[in-house]
């Protein structure tokens, strides 16, 4: 399965994975609409980042989130009723909401288009033995 | 003696919160114990010794089945 | 069935209303004629003053119900209506608990006004098809089915063809009928009664919705009141909603950034919390009963005794054991919470539907005591079988429980014997006969069943005329206030609790407040007058849930970490900052700001509309606020003898010497002083509501509120008399 992998040592905090994804998918440039968050934690990077565990799949009232066939876990709009349970479940608090934006919540679907702009190679695109 | 929720209740040298919470067969979770005006912290009843005299107050924080 | 159309009787088109910030401002009148089949169909306007003064949900029922019927109106009357209205929350995705609705109907059981809440999805559908509200009047002629398409903005009313109106049989039968697909069928939620509802006056009314991992239709109850009955009397069989599209911002809420923030911050909570606080989402409110027996608050055999032996058979690992975990049970979307706890493939040992496997939803609480304990029965897996039929037969598990527990201790003190039951061996604890006798009530299979299926009230007259029982025994252990039966607290101890049971709009249950920590555990209420001001508070508060279409258990079963540290007192209590995520949100949806003082007023204008209609109707003074002897304390010698030093104890509080006296002097001893402790608790209740000493508001309460409408000044003034005034 695909995961987008951290690796925060070699982050230098630029904020070019924000923007690249923000643009990607929302038009615009802003913190607030990226699915990868980067933040400085005293001194260290903190980047939080959806891993495609899968906690949410559950928790989920309409099945709107599922893996797909690259084992990652998407999320489907037509089924979604914006409750945000999923937000609140998320062990590593990696699905974001924007209300203002759209109602549903969004979140990291190992694209890449992230890494491929990372200058330092914090963030890398990886296939991963599947989950069960 | 001390005092529990105001009134009055046996005391001896070395009864931790979780001695009297047992006790008392207070076994509700949602509960704030108070040694005059502090409160002590739920990870340290098995350690918070209530000394003589003291005024516990064990608040059972449901107000609603 | 299998699908096969019904017949079409009436049909009607609508214009759908828009929501804006909350509210459709359009209710439904449906008219259903008087057995004449002259149906009938309006879209109505709210006015702003409806708004302003009734807020919605329950307030908006009570208003409708108001101008529908005259003082003179019966429960079984053409003009009875029942109103459903969610409120402004309702249909909020993003923070749990906003897919409640009120039902308000005259009573069948309380002959006065009665309001039950249910969850399910058929009041956010039908707010979504754009009404606030639904009133549903008059009698059909023949058995129909009511279907409200909120995607065709259509009305219809259809010729029932079910031939089995039980609650399973109708909502599975109806969510196929009226829907495309598999997938479709969430669209649809329906409301039914059963079988208990054609004699019952326990009847309630069951709201579905369609559980997409399960591949079934659960359900939830509006159960107490009788409001099964009224629809049954009305021969509705059930009433369908479906709304298929729908988005987090059908409210049009004013600011939904507010929204979404307050409801993923509590999501994180209870994701965090609630496996160490209330575990409402592994065990659901069952998670009570052992913590209700160390207490000594759990209901055994008819309210006598507040524990027993067997308290593990029914304790929350024992539910937790049966109930399916990791399911999402919300029962609207966004409930995180999600109390909403099944058993699955549960197979059926008794009644019709002996050897299926069915979906049992619950037991919550309420019904693991009431179908449990208090008849003296210990096995979750008997409680959960009467469970599925009580709802199955549109019966209200808490009336039902309560109701057999009274007859129980009839049958064991020898007031009703083995004739008059038809053969039933009703001792406590005789799982085989007391299964029989809930399938005969629901049946109306004897005369002796259906007069226990009416409810305490009047199955004691059928005793005392039929049978010879002594009334006044039956008065003392009947646990019944209003007409209604209590829920599953033993109150005794607690005085403040005497109020939040039997001094309340509707009857002895505990949705205006539970009060017994506060008062008998932690003593934060010493005076009557601490107690008044707590019987004012919380009535009030919790009644705002109401008016918002909102559930309660969000409030309070899950609280910020350091909410008992932070905040000392009774404000503790209050959970200070979940108050402030409804606030906030009230403001984020409608657009007006509204305080705590404001939350309050809102909610006590709708209490004291609610107290004089039950006056216009016959009831609402001081009277009708009766507290039976058991209720109060022990009756019987048994009772004191579980636990004699401490009944000794409260003796001596009143300055009484128990040396020498025998148990049955004690008993009539502490139930004199309680009697007279109830007496000064209700004059005190009464004055910090506003009312005058025979339990009405006054003039000056009702001006306060705005709710001096002439009618209303007319009616208090035939009954307001100048000797029923408090001094000063």
């Amino acid at each position: 399965m695909k995961i987008m992998q951290v690796n925060a040592e070699k982050c230098v905090q630029c904020g070019a994975c924000m923007e690249a994804c923000s643009k990607a998918y929302f038009k615009e440039s802003s913190q607030e609409l990226s699915r990868v968050r980067v933040a400085n934690m005293t001194g260290f990077a903190n980047i939080n980042i959806c891993s495609q565990c899968g906690a949410c799949i559950g928790v989920c009232p309409t099945q709107a989130l599922e893996r797909d066939a690259n084992g990652v876990v998407q999320l489907r709009r037509d089924r979604c009723t914006s409750c945000l349970m999923c937000v609140g479940f998320c062990p590593s608090a990696s699905i974001f909401f924007a209300g203002a934006k759209q109602t549903e919540p969004f979140k990291c679907i190992a694209c890449g288009i992230c890494a491929r702009k990372c200058p330092t190679g914090a963030l890398e695109l990886v296939v991963v033995p599947a989950k069960a | 003696m001390i005092t529990v929720n105001g009134e009055l209740s046996p005391w001896r040298e070395g009864l931790t919160v979780q001695q009297l919470l047992d006790e008392k067969n207070f076994t509700f979770k949602m509960l704030a114990v108070w040694i005059g005006d502090n409160v002590v912290d739920k990870s340290r009843y098995s350690e918070a010794i209530i000394p003589d005299g003291a005024e516990v107050q064990v608040i059972h924080n449901i107000s609603g089945g | 069935m299998a699908n096969a159309p019904m017949k079409l009787l009436a049909e009607w088109s609508y214009e759908p209303s828009k929501i804006h910030r909350g509210y459709s401002r359009k209710t439904l009148y449906i008219g259903l004629g008087n057995k004449d089949g002259d149906y009938s169909f309006e879209q109505r306007p709210v006015s702003e003053d409806m708004i302003e003064k009734f807020t919605g949900g329950r307030g908006f029922g009570l208003k409708l119900l108001w101008d529908a019927v005259t003082e003179k109106t019966k429960w079984d009357d053409p003009e009875n209506e029942i109103v459903i209205a969610g409120g402004p929350f309702c249909g909020i995705t993003q923070y749990p608990g906003a897919g409640k609705c009120y039902s308000v109907f005259l009573s069948p059981a309380t002959k006065q006004t009665y309001n039950s809440n249910a969850g399910g999805y058929f009041a956010p559908f039908l707010k979504f098809s754009g009404f606030d509200a639904m009133e549903l009047q008059g009698k059909a002629d023949r058995p129909v089915v009511i279907f409200i398409d909120g995607d065709s903005y259509k009305v219809s009313i259809f010729e029932s063809t079910l031939e089995d109106i039980n609650a399973y049989a109708v909502s599975e039968e109806l969510h196929e009928y009226f829907a495309k697909d598999e997938a479709d069928k969430r669209t649809i939620s329906v409301i039914s009664s059963g079988i208990g509802a054609r004699t019952s006056y326990w009847a309630g009314m069951n709201f579905s919705f369609y559980d997409v991992r399960r591949k079934a239709v659960r359900l939830k109850q509006a159960g107490r009141g009788g409001g099964g009955t009224v629809l049954c009397d009305k021969n509705v069989v059930a009433m369908v909603v479906k709304r298929t599209h729908f988005t987090g911002l059908e409210n049009d809420p004013a600011d939904i950034g507010v929204i979404q923030r307050a409801g993923a911050s509590l999501h994180k909570r209870i994701h965090d919390l609630d496996d160490r606080q209330c575990k409402m989402r592994s065990a659901g409110t069952a998670h009570l009963t052992e913590i209700m027996d160390d207490y000594s608050l759990l209901p055994v055999n008819n309210y006598k005794f507040g524990r027993h032996k067997d308290i593990d058979n029914i304790s929350s690992e024992s539910y937790i054991k049966l109930f399916t975990q990791g399911m999402a049970d919300g029962c609207w979307y966004g409930c995180s919470l999600a109390c909403a706890k099944a058993v699955d493939h549960f197979p059926l040992q008794s009644g019709p539907w002996k050897g299926k496997e069915v979906i049992v939803d619950g037991p919550e609480y309420e019904t693991a005591a009431g179908l449990g304990s208090n008849l003296g029965i210990f096995d979750p897996l008997w409680t959960i079988e009467a469970n599925f039929y009580a709802d199955h037969y549109g019966l209200d598990t808490i009336s039902l429980g309560t109701g057999m527990a009274f007859v129980c201790e009839c049958f064991e003190l020898g007031l009703i014997n083995i004739e008059n039951t038809h053969g039933l061996d009703l001792n406590f604890g005789n799982k085989r006969d007391i299964m029989e006798l809930l399938h005969r009530i629901a049946h109306g299979a004897d005369e002796f069943a259906i007069a226990v299926g009416k409810g305490i009230e009047v199955a004691r007259e059928y005793f005392a005329e039929h049978y010879g029982a002594d009334m006044e025994t039956m008065k003392k252990i009947g646990m019944v206030c209003q007409g209604l039966e209590a829920s599953e607290y033993r109150c005794q101890e607690s005085i403040a609790q005497w109020g939040g049971y039997f001094l309340t709009l509707k009857g002895p249950q505990h949705d205006e407040a539970w009060l017994i920590f506060m008062d008998m555990v932690n003593k934060q209420l010493p005076t009557y007058e601490d107690k008044a001001e707590a019987l004012f508070f919380f009535p009030n508060f919790r009644l705002w849930f109401s008016l918002q279409g909102l559930c309660k258990l969000p409030w309070n079963d899950i609280e910020p970490a350091d909410n008992g540290v932070k905040y000392k007192g009774i404000e503790a209590a209050r959970v200070p900052e979940h108050l402030q995520n409804y606030l906030d949100i009230f403001e984020a949806i409608t657009g007006k700001h509204l305080s705590r003082d404001g939350m309050i007023e809102q909610s006590e204008r709708v209490y004291n509309f609610e107290r004089i209609f039950n006056l216009r109707m016959g009831k609402g003074t001081a009277k009708y606020h009766h507290a039976p002897d058991r209720g109060l304390g022990p009756v019987w010698e048994d009772e004191w003898n579980e636990r004699p030093e401490y009944f000794d104890g409260k003796l001596r509080e009143f300055g009484i010497e128990t040396e020498g006296l025998s148990v049955r002097e004690k008993i009539d001893l502490l139930q004199k002083r309680r009697r007279e402790q109830w007496e000064m608790l209700k004059m005190a209740v009464y004055k910090r509501r506003g009312w005058n000493k025979n339990g009405i508001p006054t003039l000056a309460t009702v001006r306060r509120l705005g709710i001096d409408y002439p009618e209303v000044v007319a009616l208090l003034e035939k009954h307001l008399k100048p000797e029923d005034e408090f001094e000063d």
